[in-house]
């Protein structure tokens, strides 16, 4: 914390001494506020009210010259500071109209990803994103580049490649705690999305995207034989991901808004499985295994302030078991479905919004296990201090 | 053979052979810019005549019109502040930006440090200078120059266009303010504070907002505040933008009589497509009205 806040005073120190600017970036603070409530069948913590740490981010964003802009993003989560983003975005005077995105960022996979999760509809990251991509997303540091394609509508070409902690945050706790995560960085992923918009109407718009991603998940040295003193198999195991999303807004006036919004993803990797007994251990092998995830949410903003919605998830994977290596997005033989519903409150504009969310989950175990359903109730209030970007699409 | 002709027409006619490709963030401008540009500027809008300018989404779909674009006509005065986010995504490197406020005389510039606390409140002073026809002029000569400097061969020809065009602008500016010489002196409510320019220009008194702080809905509270000063003050009407809500103006005029009338934009109403006959509904809504 103190380190934090040395480096803090020190980049603002060298900002003023640097700066060729007299023009301050934009700078936002956004708070978050939840209360919760487990409702679930024999939970100690039923009926009790959870009165959680309050988050925060903290925006600074600004153009550097006329060709590229900067952002950065700060959060205060579960008692730690980190940095959520930091990135440089060259937005104009490239070839081929390109724009280069740099730093660490969220990924440009699907269309709810890159949206910071106090701007959505609902509370809670989706079912699959949380098993695929990790609990804060698709955030990872790597390069962008970004193309406009030469078609009558709007399409857009992103290639970009990255770190890959994001894919080892879907599997383990710290991406750098386990061996088999020691390669990361050095065999970068690589993320690609096409993108398309279509104007329906004056009042209704559709935005539609492929999304792909592959690279290795792991390396791991494997005991085939099941001889701890026969030489291990260096192998390393692949992954690709291929998804399809769709944004559907229909917005007949200012005051009223309707949107669909689905995402599906499909997941092929390789994944250690370990089977009987060889000479003194269990035999590895490597599978290739094919699982899935889905969100479909529907959202009905009506007098400007009032918000009415639900969402349905699905995903292969336990959601909230503890993380390892035969877990979520490694797991093809359990599942998770959740239902979720919310009312949201918008007394002025998005400067101060109220949210209640509901959201009961299934779970589904391939070996017999039984566990009833979890049921969770969460109030939210999030406020938004400074200037705030226009909404996007 | 015959078919491949057709899709070949029917592309060159597609094809624009203006020779300034312009975007205008409201259909006020465009109207300007079409009728000083004429067949040599292909010219499109962005915010719709029925919708808040204060608030418009980043669309790909409007990135796409700035996208080969030479020039983009703004109201300025922090009103698009989505206009930069718009042009970022376009990608357009060369698109110059023509803030038509640059001449107006600002109402309204805060005079002390500004906060959230006074409402969505533009720290360069009211944009909404448009509804003064005399600032409209000014507008126009703006449009102008700036056409001139992009394609000075054609100078001459926006020249004529635009005196044209200022010719008939004067007439009307004459007959709107013969006919609300009828509202001087009058007390009207407006919803939002949009309405100060045109007021100021006819001597309109402003009674009051239905907002309680510019960019704040209506409260109950604030409602009743309004209805104790339309009893008290003799007002007869409401006047509001047809993108507002007319909930709380209809309550109010059900409590007092008074009547509400609703503006459009340019295009914001069937037959309303031009500056002129915005202006000519308005001043005619609020003459037979007041």
């Amino acid at each position: 914390m103190k380190n934090y806040l040395v480096v803090l005073f020190i980049l603002i120190i060298t900002i003023k001494g640097f700066c060729q600017s007299n023009v301050n970036p934009d700078i936002s603070l956004i708070g978050t506020f939840n209360t919760t409530t487990d409702l679930t069948k024999d939970s100690p913590d039923k009926g009790k009210i959870n009165f959680e740490m309050p988050e925060m981010e903290l925006f600074v964003d600004g153009y550097l010259n006329p060709y590229a802009r900067a952002t950065g993003n700060i959060a205060y989560e579960e008692g730690e500071f980190s940095v959520e983003e930091l990135y440089a975005n060259i937005v104009r005077g490239l070839p081929l109209e390109t724009q280069i995105k740099a730093g660490k960022y969220l990924v440009g996979f699907g269309q709810l990803n890159i949206v910071h999760p106090h701007a959505w509809s609902f509370i809670g990251r989706p079912l699959f994103h949380q098993v695929y991509f990790g609990s804060d997303g698709f955030n990872d540091i790597g390069f962008n580049f970004s193309f406009i394609l030469p078609t009558s509508f709007y399409s857009n070409l992103d290639i970009g490649i990255y770190k890959g902690d994001a894919i080892g945050h879907s599997e383990l706790v710290e991406p750098d705690e386990e061996a088999i995560a020691e390669h990361r960085g050095r065999s970068p992923i690589f993320v690609g999305r096409l993108g398309t918009f279509f104007a329906l109407s004056d009042y209704s718009n559709l935005g539609i995207g492929l999304n792909g991603s592959y690279g290795v998940h792991a390396k791991m040295d494997l005991n085939t034989l099941g001889d701890t003193t026969a030489a291990l198999i260096n192998k390393s195991l692949d992954y690709t991901y291929a998804g399809l999303d769709f944004k559907f807004k229909y917005r007949p006036d200012d005051y009223t808004v309707l949107t669909i919004q689905g995402e599906t993803i499909l997941n092929h990797r390789d994944v250690l499985r370990e089977g009987t007994v060889g000479i003194n251990s269990p035999i590895q092998s490597l599978q290739t295994i094919n699982t899935c995830g889905a969100f479909i949410y529907v959202d009905y903003l009506f007098e400007k302030m009032y918000s009415i919605g639900a969402k349905y998830d699905y995903t292969n994977g336990i959601v909230d078991d503890a993380p390892g290596f035969n877990t979520l997005s490694n797991d093809d033989k359990n599942n998770t479905q959740g239902l979720t519903a919310w009312f949201g409150y918008y007394p002025v504009e998005h400067t101060l919004v109220f949210r209640l969310n509901v959201q009961h989950l299934l779970y589904h175990y391939a070996d017999g296990i039984t566990r009833d359903g979890s049921t969770n109730i969460t109030l939210q209030m999030i406020f938004s201090l400074g200037p705030h970007k226009a909404h996007p699409f | 053979m015959k078919k491949l002709l057709i899709v070949f027409m029917m592309l060159v006619s597609s094809l624009s052979f203006a020779n300034v490709k312009a975007v205008t963030t409201l259909t006020i401008i465009h109207d300007l810019v079409k009728n000083i540009g004429k067949d040599k500027v292909d010219v499109v809008y962005l915010c719709r005549g029925n919708q808040d300018p204060h608030f418009l989404e980043v669309m790909p779909s409007y990135m796409l019109k700035l996208r080969n674009a030479d020039l983009v006509f703004e109201i300025g005065l922090d009103l698009e502040k989505w206009l930069p986010q718009l042009i970022d995504g376009s990608r357009n490197t060369s698109i110059q930006v023509i803030d038509l406020s640059q001449e107006i005389e600002k109402k309204e510039v805060p005079t002390t440090k500004m906060d959230a606390r006074y409402g969505d409140v533009h720290p360069y002073g009211n944009p909404h200078y448009y509804l003064d026809p005399l600032d409209v002029k000014i507008m126009a000569k703006e449009i102008f120059d700036a056409l001139s400097t992009q394609d000075p061969g054609n100078a001459d020809y926006y020249e004529k266009n635009y005196n044209d065009y200022i010719k008939q602008l004067d007439a009307k500016i004459a007959e709107w303010a013969t006919k609300m010489t009828k509202a001087k002196g009058k007390p009207i409510v407006f919803f939002h504070s949009t309405w100060i320019y045109f007021a100021d220009q006819y001597g309109i008194k402003t009674a009051g907002f239905v907002e309680p702080k510019p960019g704040i809905p209506p409260t109950p509270s604030h409602n009743a505040e309004v209805i104790n000063l339309i009893k008290k003050g003799g007002v007869k009407l409401i006047v509001m933008e047809n993108y507002y809500s007319d909930s709380a103006p209809n309550q109010i005029a059900r409590i007092t009589g008074v009547k509400v009338i609703k503006v459009p934009g340019v295009y914001g109403m069937e037959e309303i497509d031009s500056y002129f006959k915005m202006m000519d509904y308005i001043v005619d809504q609020v003459t037979n009205n007041i």
